[in-house]
Parts: structure tokens; sequence; C-alpha cells
């Protein structure tokens, strides 16, 4: 048989070029354990030397595998061993065993990844906002808003995000934020705000958030933050949080300054006040207002008790949102205010469950449709050395595409898949052509018109390719993915995978 | 009989009748679209993604879309509920809400009055209208786009007026006529669905330009043995796609990529009257005139 004569330099291109893919995406069956995702600076993870490192391919992650000598299958076996209330964690990962203490790990587990597809939002689940400034930003500006948001978020404790800006070809500009497991609500509470904080008295401002006006916040320590009071109220619960903060010495000069002229009143408890409170306000809304003891009435007092309530219908829930409230608040005071009040215009939160069903299917449609042209295919030619070499050819050109897009660290979402089951539809018709005019019967001059006919393929070729650049940027590129397979997709087609194939072809009814 | 002689006894005599078959078929897509116009304003209705709005999605089995749908009826105008079925598993798995009109968190707990389901099992989408407006407005820039460089493409290719005025009317016929087709079937349009239409322009050349260059520039054979030969191969592209979307469209759940399938599926359905009546009755009338 002429087995050794398939190999042409053609399909020795493409079988190079499956290999590059194979490594890239790195199809692994050993997933035992679970991925550790991200480490917290001065967690007790991080004081026993565990290390994430920045841009780690998905199966690249540190494996967990045992804890306390206790088998770690799942992200369950995982948090049951942690909340077990075992004082010291011996945790033995794939490369190297650690003694921690189990108190503030600071640990985020993940399931491991079994290749290194990167699953984008809608397949992995997750929350994706566009957001838009209200007004025209400097190129300044707009940097300083991405880097404040990043800031907040991180702030804020939010792990397994993507803060990018963007723009379409009308000219809007954006900012895109994609986090993994966080909600709605806390990305909507965290930059669809503006988040400015303002401390009044009176009409005076005396200090904003931010670090001009104030250095220090207290948070996760209970000697300085917390929850101090729980009541019932009408209707359901109140609690009270309370933090402290540190002004900066312009600051806390600028609350003497004020406070100087202000006169005492005494409350009917017989406390002595001011006359005016210090007013809270967050994007124009009032938090809460604070009574000035007597006793500070002109000093620059640099450390300030913040407080601020939180209700709910049960003491459970208002506990929850008053510490919501603290974060929140002691969060946009590190930061400050963003440099515009935004809007978000498209969000998204897709449920993980959701977005592997829908990853599920897609993939299995994928495998039946190439199945199905499989059984056309044969059916029409009744031949298996046309079938199968258009099948292996079509599946390879699928495989190349994936193999690439993880090679570029695009993030796989169902526009992507749209364009590789377009690009390999394109493939398949253009293969029918090359066996019809092959095999036809006027395939004596054969070489003559797969010249003729390169022309017209070319020229197809381009016009798809031209059409998908302006998709790369409408509507911030949400449809990008899908010019991106499509590119990658014919371009494979056109030079490497239709070329192995014709060779293919040629050997096997011996041109 | 073989194909040939078929194609010849049909053809024949018949290829000008044939020409006003398609175009009628294009007339009435347009005659559908224009009352869609006339009636609504626009020519096709579009989903949330391209006009603003909400789209939920709650996963979770059996849930009584009829029941729900007219609860949510009662209270609002604008409001849509479909099924979302994982055909693998012959399950339906959700429901989809879409409504332009109602706040998310409003409908979510309107929702939660009727159907119990955990944050897990809940997704949303929220376009802004301003910025879905922007996003349809910039894909049909794109659309056009690429039917322009279709169109110069093809002329580039031909260079003959007649034949290449054929196979732009035949693009154009696959995309009308889809579009009437979808429009009478009561889908609205998404972004995905746009994405179809720009690959139907693709898949629409493909065979006309096989059958073009089959007709016009070989000569081996008879025209009708050559028209025939293209009608095998452009069909055996044609179904292999056909099946390769519909298994598809019945295997995929997520609601953009149904919509892509559904989409090239009846525009290739249009495609093989648009190439084998009336693109290939224009190329026979024109050779016989050049004769």
């Amino acid at each position: 048989m002429k087995i050794k004569q398939l190999f042409t330099t053609r399909v020795i291109i493409l079988l190079f070029l499956i290999l590059i893919s194979f490594l890239a995406i790195k199809p692994t069956l050993n997933t035992e354990g679970v991925a550790i995702r991200s480490v917290d600076l001065n967690s007790s993870a991080a004081f026993a030397g565990i290390v994430v490192h920045k841009n780690l391919q998905p199966t690249d992650y540190e494996r967990i595998l045992e804890i306390n000598s206790q088998k770690i299958n799942s992200l369950e076996d995982y948090s049951r061993v942690i909340d077990s209330g075992e004082e010291k964690l011996m945790i033995t990962t794939d490369r190297g065993f650690y003694t921690l203490l189990n108190e503030n790990i600071g640990i985020t587990v993940d399931r491991p990844a079994s290749n290194n597809i990167i699953r984008g939002l809608e397949l992995q689940g997750g929350t994706r906002a566009l957001i838009q400034p209200s007004e025209k930003l400097t190129e300044q500006e707009y940097q300083d808003l991405i880097d404040t948001m990043q800031n907040r978020l991180d702030v804020y404790g939010i792990k397994q995000l993507v803060i990018k800006s963007a723009s379409d070809f009308e000219g809007n500009k954006y900012v895109i934020v994609e986090i993994a497991g966080a909600t709605k609500e806390e990305v909507k509470e965290l930059i669809g705000k503006q988040g400015k904080f303002e401390a009044k008295i009176g009409d005076e401002v005396v200090f904003n958030g931010g670090d001009k006006d104030i250095t220090f916040v207290c948070r996760n320590d209970g000697t300085c933050s917390g929850i101090r009071s729980c009541n019932e109220v009408q209707g359901g619960y109140q609690c009270q949080f309370e933090f402290q903060i540190k002004l900066s010495e312009t600051a806390a000069q600028r609350q003497a300054d004020v406070t100087e002229n202000l006169d005492v009143n005494v409350s009917e408890q017989g406390y002595q006040y001011l006359e005016k409170p210090l007013d809270l306000y967050l994007d124009g809304v009032l938090v809460d207002s604070l009574n000035i003891a007597s006793d500070l009435k002109g000093k620059a007092a640099r450390d300030i008790l913040i407080s601020g309530p939180g209700i709910g219908a049960s003491q459970e829930d208002a506990l929850q949102n008053a510490n919501d409230n603290m974060k929140k608040l002691q969060t946009v005071l590190i930061t400050g205010a963003l440099p515009a009040s935004l809007n978000i215009v498209k969000m998204d939160s897709i449920s993980p469950t959701l977005g592997s069903t829908f990853e599920k299917n897609a993939l299995t449609s994928v495998l039946l449709a190439i199945l199905a042209v499989a059984v056309v295919i044969f059916i029409r030619y009744r031949n298996i050395k046309i079938a199968l070499p258009m099948v292996l050819i079509s599946s390879s050109e699928a495989f190349l595409i994936l193999g690439f897009l993880t090679l570029i660290h695009y993030n796989l979402d169902l526009a992507a898949i749209a364009g590789i089951i377009a690009a390999v539809g394109t493939g398949v018709d253009d293969q029918v052509v090359i066996v019809d005019e092959t095999l036809g019967k006027e395939s004596a001059n054969w070489k003559e018109r797969y010249k003729k006919a390169f022309f017209i393929i070319f020229a197809a070729y381009l016009t798809a390719v031209a059409s998908m650049i302006p998709l790369w940027t409408a509507g911030v590129g949400l449809l990008k993915g899908f010019a991106i397979a499509t590119v990658a997709g014919v371009t494979i087609g056109v030079f490497i995978t239709r070329p192995a194939f014709a060779s293919i072809i040629k050997v096997l009814f011996n041109e | 009989m073989k194909l040939d002689a078929f194609l010849e006894r049909v053809y024949e005599k018949n290829y000008k009748k044939l020409i006003f078959a398609s175009l009628g078929m294009l007339v009435v897509a347009l005659i559908i679209l224009g009352i869609n116009y006339y009636s609504t304003g626009s020519f096709i209705e579009k989903d949330v993604s391209l006009k603003g709005g909400i789209s939920v999605t709650i996963e979770k089995e059996n849930l009584d879309e009829i029941e729900i749908s007219d609860y949510l009826n009662q209270k609002y105008s604008d409001i849509n509920v479909r099924t979302l079925t994982d055909l693998s598993t012959r399950k339906n798995i959700g429901l989809i809400i879409e409504s332009s009109g109602i706040a998310e968190e409003e409908l979510k707990s309107v929702l939660r009055e009727k159907i119990q389901f955990d944050e897990g099992q809940y997704s949303a989408e929220e376009y802004s209208s301003a910025f879905s407006e922007s996003f349809f407005r910039q894909l049909i820039k794109v659309l056009i786009f690429t039917f322009v460089l279709m169109a110069i493409v093809v002329a580039v290719t031909f260079r003959d007026f007649i034949p290449s005025l054929a196979v732009i009317l035949a693009a154009i016929t696959d995309l009308l006529v889809t579009l009437a087709v979808i429009s009478l079937a009561g889908i609205k349009l998404s972004s995905g669905g746009i994405i179809a239409f720009l690959l139907v322009i693709g898949y629409s050349i493909d065979t006309d330009i096989l059958l073009t260059t089959k007709l016009l520039k070989r000569k081996v054979g008879t025209m009708y043995e050559r028209f025939a030969q293209s009608i095998t191969t452009g069909l055996t592209m044609t179904i292999t796609t056909v099946v390769a979307v519909l298994v598809a469209f019945i295997f995929s759940t997520a609601p953009v990529l149904k919509q892509i399938f559904l989409i090239i599926f009846i525009a290739l359905i249009v495609d093989i009257i648009s190439t084998y009546i009336g693109n290939a009755s224009i190329l026979i009338w024109h050779i016989k005139n050049k004769k």
C-alpha cells in the first residue's frame, strides 16, 4: 500500500500543526484534587510558601491532593476539611507539602482544568458589565477610571477579574469588567456607582474618600472595625457598623476650622454635642449623621469613627446588610471616587450550570454535525477513501482553530464556537469541490484548472477575511470570537488543510 | 433518466418563466417585509440584544411555560417566554423570559412569586437601549460592507455584467426571503442572527460562483451536462451544510447558536431555489442571447 506516499510535505505540515495544537490545548486525564487559583497576601497560605504565578495555563495550577491525610477530590471535600475546625492543615499538593494554620487561609480553589482551553464567561459562568462613562473623558482620566475600578475590586476582595477598555467604530469608549464568581449586585454596587464620598458639616465639605484626605481605614480588625449593635426596630432589625479612619492633617485642620464656629447643644440625656452633625454622603445619599462631641470643637482631631446602619427582616439579614454596607464604604473611602459617574450599558450574569450546559451541548452538536456530514458524504460518494479523509481533515480543522485560540489566549465563547462551525462548513464545501473537480470527467488537465480555481478560492478567502475585520470592533467586540475563529478557520483551510486534503486525494486515487 | 436530459427538458422551454418564479419569491418577500415595516416601523422584530431590555434565564426542570407566560402577561404587556430544551436528554431545562419594559430587579421579584429558584439557577442579560441600537446599526453596517465586498469580488471574478448581477441578485434573494420567513415564523432577530446573515452571504455566493464558472467558463460537454455536474457538486455542498446546521440546531441549547443555525438552514433551502432556478435560468438566457 502507498501509506508512505501519503506523507507529502503538505500532510506533514498539517500533522506538525496538529501536534502544536495538541501541546497548546494539552488535554490531560490527571485531574485529581482541586486547583489553587489564588493566594491572598499575608494569609497563612502565603506564609506557608504557597505561590500562584501569574499567567499560568489552566492545567498548570498547583493541585491540592490531600489535607490532613484526607483525599481531596472535589470542592466539597475541600470545604468540608477546611470547615472541620482542625487547628493545623497539612496540605499535600502535586508539587509539595505545606503546613499552615487553619485561620485566614487565603486560598481560592477551583476544579482542576482538563485542558488549556480558556472558557469565556458565557461558558464558565460569571458576570460581565459593559460600562460607559457618562461624560467624555481624557485619556488620563480614562486610565484613572480603570485603575480605580481595579483597585476597588481588589480592595473589596473580588478575584479572577478582567478589566479592559474597549471602543467601537462609532467612536464610543467603554470599560469591560468580567468577573467569574461574583454576583451582579456586588459588581453593580462597586463599579456602577461613582463612589463619591463626602463628609459634610452643614454645607461645608470636611473630607472626601481617597488617600488625599484619609490616610488609614481600619478593616478586618475587630478592635477598630465591626458591627457594634443590633436592635429590633419597626418592621425588622437594624444593626450599626463602626470603623475607624485617620484623616490627613489638612483634612483634620479643615474640620477644626468648621467646628470652631459651631455652638454647643445639650441633649435630653445631658450629652453635649455641637449644633450641627457630621453628615456622611455616598453618591449624594445621606448614609449617616454623626453627632460631634463638644470637646472636639475647633480641634484638629485625626481619628474619626465612621458609622452607618444595615437593616433586614431578621437580625441575620440586618447583620449581613450592615457588614456589606461597611465593606462598601471602606472600599470607597480607600479608593476614592471614580473620575465620572458611569452607566452600565450591558450586564450579563450567567450561572455556571447554564454555562456548562451551553458548552456541553454546543460541543456535542459540533461532533454530531461532523458525523452527519460524514453520512451525507458517504451516501454521495459511497467511497470510504473520500469520506474518511474528509471527516478527518474537517475535524483537524476544528482542532487547529481551537489550538490557535488557546495559543493566543482567547476565551472560547459561543460566538467563537459558531465561527468554528462556520469555518468547518466552508471547509467541507471546498473539499467537495476539490473531489468533484479532481475525480470528474474533465480531470485530464486538473492542475491547470486548480490554478484557475485558485483565483476564485483566494478572492472568496479575502472577502471572508475582509468582511470579518469590522466585526472585530463592532459592538465593542462582542462578536470578536466569531471573527477570530472564522478568519483563523478559513486561513487554516486555504493554506493548510485544503492543500493537504487535495494531496491525499491525489495519492489515494493515483493522480 | 439522466440528470442533464431532465434539466434540458425542464429548462430549455421554461427558463424565462423560471426567472420570474425566483423573482416572484423575492417580490413576495419584499411585500411581507414592506407590510412589517408599514405596520410596526421596522422590517423585522428585534430581540433585546438589538433593541435593549432584559433576558432572564431560569434553569429549572419542567417549568410550565404557558402558566408563567399567562401570569406575566397579565401584569405586563411586553413580555416573551420561551422554554429552554436540552434535546440530548429531552428535558425542559428552563425558561427564558425577555422584556424591554421592566427593570431586572422587578422581574426577578415577580418571578419569585411564581417560581422557587436560587441564585445559581438564575442568569440575566441586560442591555441598555442606546447601546443595543448602536450595536444594531454597527452590525447592519458590517452586513452592508460584506455585501458590497462580495459584489466587488464577484464583478472582478467574472468581468461580465449579467452573470455578476445574477449572482448578486441570488444573494439578495437569499437574504431577504430568509428574513421574510423568519419574520413570518415570529422569530425575533438577535445579534447572532445577523452573524448568520453574514455567513449566508458567503454560502450563497459559493454555489453561484461554482454554477457560473461551470456554465460560462468551462467548455467540456454540453451546457446541460455542465449544469448537471454543477448541481451535483453544489447540492452536495448545500446538503452537507443543511444537515450539519439542522443537527446543530436540534442539539444545541444556547439560543444565540440556535438562531444562527436556523437562519442558515432556511437560507440554504432558499439558496437552492435562487441558485438553480433563478441564477441558472438567467445564465441560460444569457448564453442563448450571446449566440
